[in-house]
């Protein structure tokens, strides 16, 4: 795959490196203490677009550095290295903290519970430090959830983009998640297209 | 139908053996959470409900969010009244218990009812909401009996701490005739964030105006969803096939009327063909009304009289002619007759615009038609116009 930006490629890596993010289940992804619900997906993006700040990014609520981040993968992989793009004036992530292949995980949860890596993040604005994992760690990864309870003196957490290295097997972890059977039929469930169009009529 | 658990946090205080709501504060609160048990279920079979209580002997945890119906009403009975209200614990262990609920995936919702005083300070409730914010807990808060001055401005700055894109809400009931469960139907803690309980509440406020009759089709959801289902489906393609034929219908009659016109059958032709190459092939009742009007209007600079004299002339001259015409027309009326109030109405449309058409006064139709033909946006007006008219007359 040729390499799209207009600078040598000795230093930095190739896109097709950084194409986990093709993996991600974007519509399972969620965040906790996000300010707008949602934005969290906008993080995951090519690596040419990493520097994009145009867009929607990640953004906690106000006076609240902290975030969680819940990605579920289509796929197990294997993580090689993660990259975070944060905002500028102290908005960057200070530390990440990574738990694998738990689901549910909540701010208390995170706090208690022993990650299974921490790093000190820098601020990285152009994109360009990546964090190493322990590989033999992260060798059939589900679902990952990156907590990152500090920030460099902001009022806010801003994180712009969030890259993740590593290669896809094609296995899946859980085939058979939770199953709930249907109770009675749902009849939205069911709608036809001339019903949604015109409705019901409605009593009372 | 969003998946959701729910924790009702009641208050069984002191407060709540005043008899300001009917039969009492307790029985009307009862009452509620049993309305409010029955439309989560409803509106996703999924979904869970627990109960606590936030008085008496401290926060106690009555039943965990659970999907039987039975069980939660069964656990309201025999509760026992006392004690003072402990609001910020209540919310707290409420926040446990949706914490360690069976299925990860769902929404997370705590519904308090606040009927004493609140003794917490305004600072605490503040930092509950923003812990609940920041792990996406919902709070929805039912504010009646005590009217406290502070009480209000307390709950009023707690539901601003949880808020998190109008997921939140507050009712306040004040207390009068109505009973407390009726006023809640009408809320968004009932009908949630979209269409989701609002079937339930709708049918809820039928049955409880008169009987079974107000239902759809008269089958009750409850008793039968799949037949229900059936029914409703069954409706939708009929009146989708009715519209098609009605469509048809007019169509037939708009083309016969064109056909009279002698001096501008040419003209006409080009006409409908552009109308019907237009994307206004989309709503065919318009575009037929649009045709009618458009050949009615034909040239605008030269003047209606010019061309109603030509057709009142071919009329005159040609008695046949006139009579096939009314013929013609009336025989779309009577085909109109002889189908439902629908097809007439759309029948009766193009009748009315061909009737305009051929009258020698047609100024109002004038201004009206320049004004379509000028905007890019006429259709979409005319389709706004149609809707709502069918709507009424049906």
């Amino acid at each position: 795959m040729a390499c799209l930006h207009d600078h040598s490629c000795e230093d930095h890596d190739c896109s097709s490196d950084w194409s986990l993010y093709k993996h991600i289940d974007l519509s399972k992804i969620s965040a906790l203490n996000e300010a707008t619900p949602g934005s969290v997906k906008s993080v995951f993006k090519a690596w040419e677009h990493r520097l994009n700040s145009s867009g929607e990014h990640l953004e906690s609520n106000e006076g609240d550095p902290e975030l969680l981040v819940f990605i579920p993968f289509t796929s197990d992989v294997k993580i090689k290295s993660i990259s975070i793009v944060g905002g500028p004036d102290g908005t960057s992530p200070s530390k990440m903290r990574a738990f694998i292949n738990r689901d549910g995980i909540d701010f208390s949860d995170a706090q208690s519970m022993q990650a299974i890596q921490e790093w000190d993040l820098a601020e990285n604005m152009q994109g360009v430090l990546e964090y190493q994992t322990r590989y033999s760690k992260f060798q059939s990864v589900g679902n990952i959830t990156l907590h990152f309870p500090d920030n460099f003196g902001g009022d806010i957490t801003k994180i712009h983009y969030i890259g993740l290295k590593g290669e896809a097997t094609q296995l899946k972890r859980d085939v058979v998640a939770t199953i709930v059977y249907e109770l009675m039929p749902n009849p939205s469930d069911h709608k036809t297209r001339a019903e949604s169009g015109g409705g019901l009529s409605h009593v009372g | 139908m969003v998946l959701e658990a729910t924790m009702i946090c009641v208050d069984n205080s002191e407060w709540m053996r005043n008899g300001d709501y009917s039969p009492s504060r307790f029985q009307a609160q009862s009452d509620a959470v049993s309305l409010i048990c029955g439309a989560k279920t409803q509106s996703n079979p999924e979904n869970t409900v627990g109960v606590l209580t936030m008085a008496a002997k401290g926060v106690r945890v009555l039943a965990t969010p659970t999907s039987d119906l039975g069980k939660i009403l069964a656990c309201m009975h025999g509760l026992e009244i006392g004690g003072q209200m402990n609001l910020a614990a209540g919310i707290q262990v409420a926040q446990l218990a949706l914490k360690h609920r069976q299925n990860k995936k769902q929404q997370q919702r705590i519904i308090v009812f606040a009927g004493s005083p609140v003794k917490h300070e305004k600072k605490m409730l503040e930092l509950i909401g923003r812990k609940l914010k920041k792990n996406s807990v919902a709070l929805d808060i039912v504010n009646f009996g005590e009217e406290d001055e502070g009480k209000t401005e307390k709950l009023e700055a707690l539901l601003a701490a949880v808020n998190n894109n109008d997921s939140s809400h507050m009712v306040h009931v004040p207390p009068g005739p109505n009973a407390l469960s009726d006023v809640l139907i009408s809320t968004p803690i009932f009908t949630g964030d979209g269409e989701g309980g609002s079937g339930f509440a709708a049918a809820a406020a039928a049955a409880s105006a008169g009987g079974v009759s107000g239902y759809d089709f008269g089958v009750d959801p409850n008793l039968d969803p799949e037949l229900a289902l059936a029914l409703r489906v069954s409706m939708e393609e009929e009146r989708a096939r009715q519209e098609a034929a009605a469509k048809k219908a007019a169509e037939d009659a708009s083309k016969q009327e064109k056909g009279g016109g002698q001096h501008a059958i040419s003209q006409d032709a080009t006409m409908t063909e552009n109308k019907t190459n237009d994307l206004w092939k989309q709503d065919d009742e318009s575009a037929l009304l649009q045709q009618a009007l458009a050949m009615s209007m034909d040239d605008p600079e030269v003047s209606h009289d010019v061309r109603d004299t030509d057709m009142s002339e071919a009329a005159t001259d040609d008695p046949e002619l006139a009579l096939a015409l009314q013929m013609s027309v009336a025989d779309s009326a009577k085909d109109s007759a002889s189908q439902t109030d629908v097809s007439k109405l759309l029948a009766d449309q193009s009748f009315v615009s061909s009737v305009l058409a051929s009258l020698p006064g047609v100024d109002p139709n004038d201004s009206s038609v320049k004004d379509l033909l000028a905007s890019m946006q006429s259709q979409s007006d005319k389709n706004e116009e149609e809707r709502p008219n069918e709507e009424e007359e049906k």
